[in-house]
């Protein structure tokens, strides 16, 4: 942690754990709390550091990632935020081009 | 603790992006359910798979067939789709609207019998991340819930809660009994003997009267010098018909004390709880050269493992050798077996459902589902 510097209240509290010897007492949050499943970058790299190993078609993979909040800065999160965002696209591998974006206005 | 750089490259690889589709396919209207077939009875004695689809439905498949025997039409929003079949094989469970909402299903009526929400109060939003079973007398359901209080301001996120529900409460169901749960609590299975065995840091035993929990494997806490710290992802709570309950792992075996993670060797392995026995087991067993979201042992044989994501593999435990392995249309998330451990059922993701031989891995057959994706959806195959 030498080389970092918080600078949010979380990374703060985390350094004062650091300093406190209590590390190993923070741990991820189950709950969803708005939408973060993860706090994983997302589709970029397989496990090997390279793509053969994502899943293929992409449009497999899509609602898996989408249902469970699991990457939400790479697909719109239809857990809590915006439910109806694949509603005329239920086959993805067929009506994948009726997908759109969404922004923070659309939230319901 | 030491860190592994896999843990987090593997979590990345959990759902993956391979590249744009290269087809532009037209547009085309969700297919509508097959609602018409909500009345056929099941028929004692058949096999079926169920498992359910945007945009809502739950399918049951006849085995011997090989076709869609009926389609239920489920209310509310579809997600994930994480199924359970009561003892008696009539009461389909179901965990859907947005994993928010647990619903029992009479399978021979499609009628909803059952109906819990995971939120316990007007401003607490509850998910369940794939965590519910039924007891083995069919007579409760667990689940855990993780609750989160949505104020005017701000949020606070609460204990998680393992929730035990009375399936006869009919469709305004509250929990009987409430007790703490861990945090990152995911799916579940309950022994015959009633104890329910639920994976998060560790596998725990849970005593469901008390909600006294003890650890029957460990994950989180499972410390050896030999090896690196598990990496397990595991949302599909399979019943399968051997009652095993397995999870898959990957870690790193080093070569010596340095512990060196640059010379340490890939390797899978599982986690299996026997549900009949009680019997806890958990060994590596095969190099890791791809990602599996579900592993299936086999019905037939124990010494045997099943992978699938990408491809359809079949692993020799004791030798820890990858034996078989079988190319895909695309990938598939949650493998399935028959009773008899001859035909393996490629299920999630799309709408179809790959048909594939157990022995030699071949595709030998397919069904098409009314409606769209499976998604995240866990089926499960019974007999009636």
């Amino acid at each position: 942690m030498k080389h970092l510097k918080a600078i949010n209240n979380k990374a703060r509290l985390l350094d004062k754990a650091v300093g406190e010897n209590r590390v190993e007492e923070v741990v991820a949050m189950s709950a969803i709390a708005g939408c973060a499943a993860t706090v994983d970058p997302g589709w970029e790299v397989d496990a090997f550091g390279g793509v053969s190993s994502l899943c293929q078609p992409m449009e497999s993979d899509l609602y898996g990632c989408a249902d469970p909040c699991w990457w939400p800065a790479q697909v719109p999160d239809v857990m809590n935020t915006y439910p109806d965002w694949n509603k005329d696209a239920t086959n993805s591998r067929e009506d994948w081009r009726n997908l759109g974006s969404v922004f923070p206005g659309d939230k319901l | 603790m030491k860190k592994t750089m896999i843990g987090g490259a593997l979590r990345r690889s959990a759902a993956t992006l391979a590249c744009l589709a290269a087809g532009a396919l037209p547009a085309i209207a969700a297919n509508p359910a097959a609602a018409a077939n909500e009345s056929l009875a099941l028929k004692p004695g058949n096999e079926y798979l169920m498992v359910a689809n945007y945009p809502n439905n739950l399918n049951v498949v006849d085995l011997a067939s090989e076709r869609v025997y009926k389609t239920c039409t489920l209310p509310d929003a579809f997600g994930p789709g994480t199924t359970q079949i009561a003892p008696d094989r009539r009461t389909a469970y179901i965990l859907n609207n947005r994993f928010g909402t647990i619903y029992g299903i009479d399978l021979d009526s499609c009628k909803l019998t059952f109906r819990a929400e995971m939120s316990q109060g007007d401003n607490e939003r509850a998910k369940s991340i794939a965590s519910f079973t039924v007891s083995p007398d069919g007579k409760e359901l667990y689940a855990v819930q993780n609750p989160t209080q949505i104020n005017r301001d701000h949020y606070r996120v609460g204990e998680p809660r393992f929730a035990v529900y009375d399936t006869s409460a009919g469709l305004e169901a509250k929990p009987v009994r409430m007790f703490p749960a861990p945090r990152q609590a995911n799916i579940m299975q309950a022994g015959d003997d009633g104890a329910v065995y639920l994976a998060g840091p560790n596998i725990y035993k849970v005593d469901v009267k008390t909600g006294a929990m003890t650890v029957a494997l460990p994950i989180r806490d499972w410390q050896r010098p030999t090896h690196a710290p598990l990496d397990v992802l595991y949302i599909w709570p399979v019943q399968t018909p051997q009652r095993d309950f397995t999870l898959l792992y990957t870690t790193a075996k080093f070569q010596d004390d340095k512990q060196d993670m640059a010379s340490a060797e890939y390797q899978y392995g599982f986690l299996n709880v026997n549900l009949k026995s009680g019997e806890t087991e958990a060994r590596e067993f095969g190099p890791l050269t791809e990602i599996y979201f579900t592993g299936l042992r086999s019905p037939k044989d124990r010494n045997i493992i099943y992978g699938l994501l990408h491809r359809l593999t079949k692993y020799d435990i004791a030798q820890q050798k990858l034996v078989q392995a079988a190319e895909l249309d695309h990938t598939y998330y949650t493998l399935l077996t028959n009773q008899a451990g001859s035909r393996l059922y490629l299920t999630g993701t799309f709408n179809d459902i790959s048909i594939h031989d157990a022995d030699t891995l071949a595709k030998v057959g397919q069904v098409k589902l009314p409606g769209g994706d499976m998604s995240l959806g866990t089926g499960q195959v019974f007999v009636r």
